[in-house]
């Protein structure tokens, strides 16, 4: 009787990226920081409609959807950088010894763990945000003054989306670059707070991020430029994408 | 060990690694294994073990020298490489909130093993290291003999040729360890194994090679029968029994024979060491004779000098001793 022939195992080449991506988006939605940063923005913007709502039914004074919309979701975006930074920094750093060496020693590349981590960081921060950023709109929709159209409250929401990535691809790459959670977090805040005050020194022509929410109110209603909105899009991909390659060009040649 | 024409499963060329300039961990180690060797890493702490096992999984780059596993240069990025390999760190962690069936089905995901080997083979080895009762019990609450049972399933889900396992005794009580020292000498029959360890006798048992490291340096590498090899065979332990004075009188007359250059009698344990000009049987046998003359009963005999850690500690004494010739005297090792 012949020996049986055992075939060749084919490895599925992305199998490592897609265990890890998963793996990293069911651990974040578990984590105390994701939940803690979902619980404190429904309280706040729950209590910021009643409390418009409020104004508007009982007081009689009109209440813009946009404008309130724009200044709930600029305070959100905000006010969750606190958190994002830290879910996005230590998407790597906390991983750091016997845990990330029981996932690199195995079958995956550094390209495939960067990446994997980076993109499970910016899809939870994104979902998250555009979900309750959606839901609020579609409440002040119902309840305030309406004055918001659907293609301006997509596109506000996707810009914002954006902004939003560029800042979890540095925190990503911060962190894998890092040698701890902590010193991570400091170096992205300095990061952030340094870049913020460089861009108030730039020419009034140049566009800051605080010029594109200070527009929020009117993109809400629909009067944008649509150009000028894709270019806020494209430059945070860009920023994302750079920060991204570079993070992940120093973790493949860095010890863990 | 040293080279033929058939490839090595791991080579190391002058690998040094030097952390952030402040810490020399390894240094110009150049060492082979080769297929079918149980290698035990020995070396006291922060003698460069661990980080020589991170090297070579390419967890770490070296700062100098290179590593080449099975044929080739093993690099962060060396996936395919990692594949033929199994792991076990000290002390291994696992994510948090996972069962052993969900671990180790990621774990074979991150060896990109589709699903339909991936299965069968998480839920067979689930069953070997008895697991099955816990099989969707969550991992954080596990014991560190779980732990370890779980790990080595980890380690051996993409059916590795070569196995890297860091102390894989630790923490685990008598009945686990026993178990596992089993396994290691199950597996030897058909993979490479590199066991760093503290446990000479673990070693001893399972390895048929060793590997010293003593401050970063590879300062022995060979079989362990060569490690053995190296050290004086003339000192021996008798355990005895019989009437107190019966023994002391032999005792007395040990001393009195030229051939024994030392005799010491602690309570019922007599050591021994012999001259090493004659030929250890010979003495040996009129120390019997004594015995026998004396009505002593001979309860076990051990050669201390055979021991692996004996060895070892000789070896690792001989090397600090050396002081700065080992800057021109290179190491015993390869």
């Amino acid at each position: 009787m012949d020996a049986a022939v055992v075939a060749p195992i084919r490895y599925s080449r992305w199998l490592p990226y897609w265990a890890v991506l998963r793996t990293d988006i069911r651990q974040t939605l578990r984590s105390w920081v994701y939940r803690l940063w979902v619980v404190v923005t429904i309280l706040a913007a729950g209590g910021f409609l009643l409390y418009r709502f409020g104004v508007h039914r009982e007081a009689g004074i009109v209440q813009p959807s946009a404008v309130h919309t724009s200044d709930l979701i600029r305070v959100i975006a905000l006010g969750s950088l606190a958190l994002i930074v830290v879910l996005s920094v230590s998407a790597i750093s906390s991983e750091k010894g016997t845990l990330a060496d029981s996932v690199l020693s195995r079958g995956i590349s550094r390209y495939q763990y960067f990446m994997a981590k980076w993109h499970a960081r910016t899809l939870v921060v994104i979902a998250t945000f555009s979900t309750m950023s959606l839901i609020l709109l579609v409440a002040f929709h119902f309840l305030l003054a309406d004055d918001l159209t659907f293609r301006g409250s997509m596109a506000g929401v996707m810009t914002l989306s954006a902004m939003l990535a560029a800042v979890v691809a540095i925190g990503v790459t911060v962190g894998a670059v890092a040698n701890s959670t902590v010193v991570g977090i400091t170096i992205l805040w300095i990061f952030l707070y340094g870049t913020g005050i460089l861009m108030t020194l730039l020419p009034n022509t140049f566009p800051t991020p605080e010029k594109m929410l200070s527009r929020l109110p009117n993109v809400l209603r629909g009067s944008y430029d649509l150009m000028s909105l894709s270019d806020w899009v494209a430059g945070g991909a860009i920023v994302a994408i750079v920060a991204g390659v570079f993070g992940m060009l120093v973790f493949s040649r860095k010890d863990v | 060990m040293n080279g033929s024409d058939s490839e090595h499963v791991v080579e190391t060329g002058h690998l040094t690694k030097i952390y952030q300039n402040r810490h020399i961990a390894l240094n110009d180690v150049s060492l082979t294994i080769e297929p079918g060797c149980v290698l035990g890493l020995l070396g006291p702490n922060g003698a460069g073990k661990t980080t020589f096992l991170r090297l070579i999984l390419g967890l770490h780059r070296p700062t100098a020298g290179w590593v080449k596993v099975f044929g080739k240069p093993m690099t962060p990025n060396s996936a395919a490489h990692r594949r033929r390999i199994g792991y076990i760190p000290t002390n291994p962690q696992f994510p948090k909130g996972m069962t052993p069936i969900t671990y180790l089905d990621y774990m074979g995901r991150l060896f990109g093993l589709p699903i339909n080997i991936r299965k069968p083979r998480f839920a067979a080895l689930i069953r070997a290291v008895d697991l099955l009762s816990h099989a969707g019990a969550d991992i954080g609450q596990f014991s560190p003999g779980m732990t370890g049972r779980l790990a080595v399933a980890a380690s051996l889900i993409n059916e590795p040729e070569l196995l890297i396992w860091d102390e894989p005794t630790h923490g685990l009580d008598i009945e686990a360890r026993r178990s596992m020292l089993e396994l290691i000498k199950t597996l030897a029959h058909e993979k490479s194994l590199i066991i760093s360890s503290h446990n000479l006798s673990d070693v001893d048992e399972v390895c048929n090679h060793a590997a010293v490291l003593s401050q970063g340096q590879l300062i022995f590498q060979g079989s362990l029968q060569d490690l053995k090899g190296r050290i004086r065979k003339n000192h021996y332990e008798l355990d005895l029994e019989g009437d107190q004075k019966a023994i002391s009188k032999a005792v007395q007359a040990l001393k009195g024979n030229t051939d024994i250059k030392q005799a010491m009698l602690r309570q019922r344990r007599l050591e021994i060491l012999l001259n090493e000009e004659n030929i250890n049987t010979g003495i040996l046998a009129k120390i019997f004779n004594i015995l026998n003359e004396n009505k002593v009963t001979l309860v076990s005999v051990r050669s201390v000098g055979q021991q692996t850690e004996q060895a070892y500690l000789d070896l690792v004494e001989k090397e600090e001793s050396r002081g700065f010739t080992r800057l021109y005297q290179p190491a015993e090792a390869a």
